[in-house]
């Protein structure tokens, strides 16, 4: 260790580290793309992908069994929110047929030292979670929708996901079977 | 009682002031100016074996009839200064050491910002609302 | 642990971004988002740290305290002429370590290891020190990073 060793919290520094990364990813994106909408769809689809991913870690991880429905699947992901960003959303906002509901955040680490200019209040900062959502879902046969309600960046108190239940996917059939 | 805040950026491009008092505000710019010169001579004695100082924190750098001028500088060469109205004698040293520690964690914050350019004028006004914050708890 | 699973999948889908398909980007990009991390996350890992003494101890602490900070491991070799080479081993680096080893995959391998030389040299360069950073991966997961400050 040189003579400036450090006592720091390696939870954190590893946060900060993908905060700082993330960040760089997003601005980097809108040198490149003229249309903000663009990098919105950028971010979506590059959480689609981590989302996609992540799934296979945590069924490895917990050897949870198969959601039977959505208020499974909303604790499942709550719990994966801990996991891997270590943060704890809170549930709430069911609808009637417990087929939606909202996660809030009352931190983000992905957003943390971030000031949004006024000029991108159209930019989905956070997108990457929502496509993270998605895809992770989609990978467990569930197809949802997957959008912000409110966001801390633009000024809300709280920063609000909501997740949407759209149908379950079949299975593929293997080849050969009718 | 006029108090200043600057910060100045490695090339000693300046990247944030601001004054209590907008009246003084050419003549503050003045001292701060004036006080780079002395960061540097000072940085310059660390550089070759003074008295080791571990602390980022310089002390006083000069002082007139009217004014006391503090520094502090970064490892990442940004320099802070702070100017004080002579006649204010509340203000203790631990007092001035404590505002730039305060200070440093809020630039450190600000230039987390992705969205702020390094060596670019600091425009934010999380920013701005904190150092309000840190000036009127001491004039 | 599972952090390191998230920023390694986003560190694949930004080298994904970067040398996918769109052809404008190669590596100085991904070399780039490299750089403006280092010089943010070496902002925030030395806020409360005294002031460096010069050159040697800021290399130093690059390769040893920050190298483990961020990679998790102690780097394996560090290497220096005294005049302003260094070169930092790692046998098992982060990013090659999930790579199969073989001839066909060196051609990708510039492609994980242009990010982390961006973040040494950002770290670097808000430290004061100017420099250029290449790696070479003679084979996988061993890498060498090459230092070379720019003395004016």
């Amino acid at each position: 260790m040189s003579r400036q060793a450090l006592r720091l919290d390696a939870k954190k520094v590893n946060s900060e580290f993908l905060t700082l990364t993330y960040g760089a990813l997003v601005t980097q994106m809108l040198r490149d793309f003229e249309n903000v909408e663009d990098v919105n769809k950028q971010l979506e689809r590059i959480g689609y992908n981590m989302g996609m991913r992540l799934i296979e870690d945590f069924l490895a991880r917990t050897s949870a069994p198969r959601c039977l429905e959505m208020r499974e699947t909303a604790d499942r992901i709550q719990q994966a929110f801990r996991m891997y960003l270590n943060i704890q959303p809170t549930i709430s906002n069911w609808s009637a047929a417990s087929d939606e509901f909202s996660l809030l955040f009352d931190t983000n680490p992905l957003t943390e030292f971030v000031e949004l200019p006024a000029d991108l209040s159209n930019l989905r900062y956070s997108a990457i979670l929502s496509g993270c959502i998605r895809g992770a879902l989609e990978m467990v046969q569930l197809e949802v929708q997957c959008w912000f309600v409110q966001d801390q960046l633009k000024g809300d108190n709280v920063t609000e996901l909501r997740v949407k239940f759209v149908r379950r996917l079949e299975e593929a059939i293997p080849a050969g079977e009718d | 009682m006029a108090f200043c805040i600057a910060i100045i950026g490695k090339d000693n491009a300046p990247l944030y002031l601001v004054t209590s008092d907008v009246e003084k505000e050419l003549d503050l710019q003045y001292r701060v100016h004036a006080a780079l010169d002395v960061v540097e001579e000072k940085c310059q004695l660390l550089g070759k074996g003074a008295p080791e100082t571990k602390e980022l924190y310089l002390g006083l750098l000069y002082s007139t009839e009217t004014h006391k001028i503090y520094g502090f500088v970064t490892n990442s060469k940004i320099k802070f200064i702070i100017v004080i109205d002579s006649s204010n004698v509340a203000l203790r040293e631990n007092e001035v050491r404590a505002m730039f520690r305060n200070l440093h964690i809020l630039w450190n914050d600000a230039v987390c910002n992705p969205f702020y350019i390094p060596g670019e004028q600091l425009n934010s006004k999380k920013f701005d609302r904190a150092v309000q914050k840190l000036m009127s708890g001491n004039v | 642990m599972s952090e390191e699973i998230v920023f390694d999948c986003l560190h694949a889908e930004i080298v994904n971004y970067c040398l996918g398909n769109n052809k404008e980007h190669d590596l100085a990009t991904l070399e780039y988002i490299g750089f403006t991390t280092g010089y943010r996350l070496i902002e925030r890992l030395t806020r409360d740290s005294s002031r460096f003494k010069d050159e040697l101890e800021t290399m130093k602490f690059i390769c040893t305290d920050f190298w483990t900070l961020i990679y998790k491991k102690q780097v394996d070799n560090l290497r220096t002429n005294n005049h302003g080479m260094y070169v930092v081993q790692d046998k098992a680096f982060r990013f090659l370590t999930r790579i199969s080893p073989g001839a066909k995959q060196l051609e990708h391998a510039p492609k994980f290891v242009a990010f982390t030389c961006g973040l040494v040299r950002g770290a670097l360069s808000n430290l004061g020190i100017n420099s250029t950073v290449t790696a070479d991966v003679q084979s996988i997961p061993a890498c060498r990073f090459h230092i070379e400050v720019n003395r004016n």
